[in-house]
């Protein structure tokens, strides 16, 4: 996306190696947390442990880009549409790690939910998955090419997560009221749900900040009327 | 033990915050205008230095005027005082009003211009042969002014108003010379400041100058733009964003883009701009 050449060639060395590992974290993190979701599915303990490990990984990347980003201001001054890019690098960082943090609670609740019975509602979680990961994966597209259509469309969709969440919070409630024998796992299917969910407002933070870098505008705390 | 329990101080969190906050009065709606430069051009024999320029200097504000090497800026801000003119064969076409008064008007005295606006320049330039009080009470002496206790009380104010009183107040007779150069440049500011203009203008006024010089000239612009309106020359960027409230960016003799500092350095308008301040020019 960046269009021509800096006069100093170490700048664009140093912008190109903060972006690049803010997409490593990103694919890091995407890794994660289908990793936790599919633990969830083939009730698979090594997937959910393996899911929880990479969060390491992913919080170490976290500290470098911030380390990197501070190295960038402090030694270059950007300003413009490089400063917006050092300072949404930094700003997006600490989101795509509390992703990763939910794809680790994913994971533990997994793992309580595998020393029990499959539950057939675990299928409730399925659509939420695919909304909030696409949410996810389109936010990071979004800040890696700076397009701010696709990151207003993506903060557009937040809404109808938060739908589905209450929606699946309500069902999971009444087999609770059905069933109390299985109590604890609605439970963690409920905060399964809630984990997805908050992975979807991530998304959205990432993707207003893919609109800072885009079109220099701050879209935040704004209603989804006023963004169309 | 003592007693451990707490009252809780009285009023909301706002209302004692409030209470501590000093506010700034609140900005006029409408900035006041102390240059309008309508289509100006400026012509170096036959080539053209500045190409068809308008734009409105707000008063009591900072302008920094930025852009590479041969773009003009300095040849504007020469125009804005007539200081232009030094150059020989060098034509001017457009219109600049100085609190409404045409600059080049036929019956206004160049002189009298460059008292209204001051210049510092690039190097300090203290005269060589007069003392530190001398240089900057010597407008005045040339304007006529011969009453010493006017002049005295003039010397101090504008040495104050310079931030240098302090460091020279008891050396006003060794030459101006003597001074370092972040110090000769200060004097150079209150030789401009001691005959009251209503601008003062200024070329690259810290690039001869280390960091703490710098800093205490940027410091002082700070100050002195409460009373004075300011446009500034400059190749630092930093500075630029850091001492103005307007920028504008010149390149090849145009006016490419002019608007607050903030919105230029954060958001540009024109590709122009992006290219030259983030480094990516040519």
């Amino acid at each position: 996306m960046i269009a021509s050449k800096h006069i100093l060639g170490t700048f664009d060395e140093a912008l190109a190696s903060l972006r690049n590992n803010v997409l490593m974290m990103a694919g890091l993190t995407e890794r994660s947390l289908e990793r936790a979701i599919k633990g969830l599915h083939e009730r698979d303990d090594n997937l959910c442990v393996t899911a929880i490990a990479d969060d390491e990984e992913i919080d170490q990347l976290e500290k470098q880009i911030d380390k990197d980003g501070v190295d960038v201001l402090l030694r270059f001054q950007p300003v413009a549409s490089d400063l917006r890019r050092v300072i949404s690098a930094m700003k997006v960082s600490p989101n795509i790690e509390r992703v990763g943090d939910q794809a680790t609670n994913i994971a533990r609740r997994a793992r309580k939910l595998n020393r029990h019975p499959p539950l057939p509602e675990i299928d409730i979680i399925v659509p939420i998955h695919t909304h909030a990961m696409s949410m996810f994966k389109d936010s990071i597209d979004a800040f890696a090419r700076e397009d701010a259509d696709l990151a207003r469309e993506v903060v557009a969709r937040d809404t109808a997560l938060d739908k589905m969440n209450k929606m699946a919070n309500r069902q999971l409630t009444q087999c609770m009221a059905d069933d109390h024998t299985a109590l604890r796992g609605y439970l963690n299917l409920i905060f399964v749900s809630r984990c997805l969910e908050r992975v979807g407002d991530h998304a959205t933070n990432i993707a207003e900040d893919a609109v800072y870098v885009a079109a220099a505008e701050d879209i935040r705390h704004l209603t989804v009327s006023a963004l169309t | 033990m003592g007693n451990l329990v707490m009252t809780p101080p009285e009023g909301t969190v706002m209302e004692r915050v409030e209470q501590q906050v000093e506010r700034p009065p609140a900005a006029e709606a409408l900035p006041a205008f102390t240059f309008q430069v309508k289509n100006l051009s400026v012509w170096y024999g036959a080539k053209r230095a500045i190409e068809n320029v308008t734009m409105d200097i707000v008063s009591n504000a900072v302008t920094a005027i930025i852009g590479p090497s041969g773009c003009g800026k300095s040849t504007f801000l020469r125009a804005l005082n007539r200081m232009h003119e030094l150059v020989s064969r060098t034509r001017l076409d457009g219109k600049i009003l100085l609190h409404g008064d045409d600059l080049y008007a036929s019956s206004i005295d160049p002189a009298i211009i460059r008292r209204r606006v001051g210049m510092i320049f690039q190097k300090s330039n203290p005269f060589p042969t007069m003392s530190i009080g001398e240089n900057v009470v010597v407008g005045l002496r040339l304007n006529g002014v011969r009453d010493r206790k006017f002049l005295n009380e003039r010397l101090e104010k504008s040495l104050r108003m310079a931030a240098l009183w302090d460091e020279v107040k008891d050396d006003l007779d060794k030459p101006g010379t003597s001074l370092s150069g972040g110090q000769q440049q200060r004097l150079c500011i209150a030789r401009a400041l001691a005959v009251e203009p209503e601008v003062v203008l200024m070329d690259e006024p810290c690039s001869a100058l280390d960091p703490i010089a710098t800093a205490k000239i940027e410091e002082l612009i700070t100050e002195l733009k409460s009373k004075y309106t300011i446009v500034t020359v400059t190749h630092n960027m930093q500075q630029a964003g850091r001492i103005s409230d307007y920028t504008a960016f010149f390149y090849l003799g145009r006016l490419i883009e002019f608007g607050p500092t903030t919105k230029i350095f954060t958001n540009p308008s024109e590709r122009q701009t992006e290219d030259y301040i983030t480094g990516r020019f040519g």
